[in-house]
């Protein structure tokens, strides 16, 4: 299995072929992309090396079996979500307090960014705009040293003397809360 | 009005792959890729939580070799169910093979029964 000869072939069109034949080799590549994100997302939950290793060979196994009982359109939301509800089952055995399972990404985000998207003109960029001063001081700054500016994380935590998560998560809030006052706004519109 | 307010909400297509984002931990991106990829960070949960767990780990230049023995370890599973499956399909294929023998059989018996007794 060379990754690289599978590059040009898309999640989607790589699990309409696994579909087709079940045929495991195709979900061997597809896995294979997403090996990295997954130890990743284990090991935030998981804070242990190992337990996070064993966590991916884990979630591997049920994608395998249970790929086939369901017709999975969008393979990495789906991932995300099996390898998401993994860890937190396993902290749930442990005792370990667990925070409410969120299945937002099932929820096809398509919808609300298309509809936003498409207002690229300028009366919605001046709607943009009194959206962004809406945020709070740090959101608001952060989202424009980032976007409008340019920055990296790094930059802006040296800029602003926030940390590095503490930028990514005022960058992130920031933006679903613009999110927010703007489907809020486009409703009121119509 | 900055008209680079519009990238705020727009929609990323592309994904970002797995070495890039071993550069990125590295820190071996320029600032103009490193802010690229932030980009996607804000709007791919999945990639986010990722990068999350990734910048916990001790040693991230092992991470490679994780990612290698991982997926030797997914190979592996895989193949053993393609063995199975491949014994589930073989033991098919031998029951058709003998439909068609038991078929065959019953024909030339049926032509010799109605040759004997049926024609005078």
């Amino acid at each position: 299995m060379q990754l690289k000869d599978y590059q040009h072939i898309e999640d989607g069109e790589l699990l309409q072929r696994y579909y087709k034949e079940y045929n495991n080799e195709w979900l061997g590549i597809l896995l294979q992309r997403y090996t990295l994100l997954l130890l990743g997302v284990c090991m935030k939950y998981l804070k242990n090396e190992e337990d996070a290793k064993d966590s991916v060979q884990q979630v591997f196994l049920k994608v395998i079996n249970d790929l086939p009982k369901y017709q999975v359109v969008f393979f990495k939301s789906w991932l995300y979500m099996v390898a998401k509800n993994h860890c937190l089952m396993k902290l749930r055995d442990k005792g370990q307090v667990v925070i409410e399972i969120n299945e937002q990404v099932l929820i096809a985000k398509e919808d609300e960014d298309g509809i936003l998207e498409a207002k690229n003109k300028d009366q919605h960029l001046e709607q943009m705009e009194t959206a962004l001063n809406e945020l709070n001081a740090e959101q608001k700054l952060c989202v424009t040293l980032f976007y409008l500016q340019k920055k990296t994380y790094q930059q802006i935590s040296e800029d602003t003397g926030f940390t590095v998560m503490q930028v990514k998560s005022y960058i992130q809030n920031g933006k679903r809360n613009l999110k927010i006052t703007m489907l809020g706004m486009s409703k009121h519109e119509s | 009005m900055n008209p680079e307010l519009k990238d705020i909400l727009s929609h990323l297509q592309k994904d970002v792959d797995q070495e890039k984002l071993l550069e990125y931990l590295s820190k071996n991106l320029t600032e103009a890729e490193q802010h690229e990829l932030e980009k996607h960070l804000n709007e791919d949960p999945f990639l986010s939580d990722a990068m999350e767990g990734l910048e916990q780990m001790e040693h991230s230049e092992k991470l490679p070799l994780m990612v290698q023995q991982l997926n030797a370890g997914l190979k592996s599973k895989l193949d053993s169910k393609k063995k199975k499956r491949r014994r589930t399909a073989m033991f098919k294929d031998n029951w058709t093979y003998y439909s068609i023998i038991i078929i065959l059989v019953l024909m030339v018996i049926a032509f010799v029964v109605i040759r004997k007794f049926l024609i005078p």
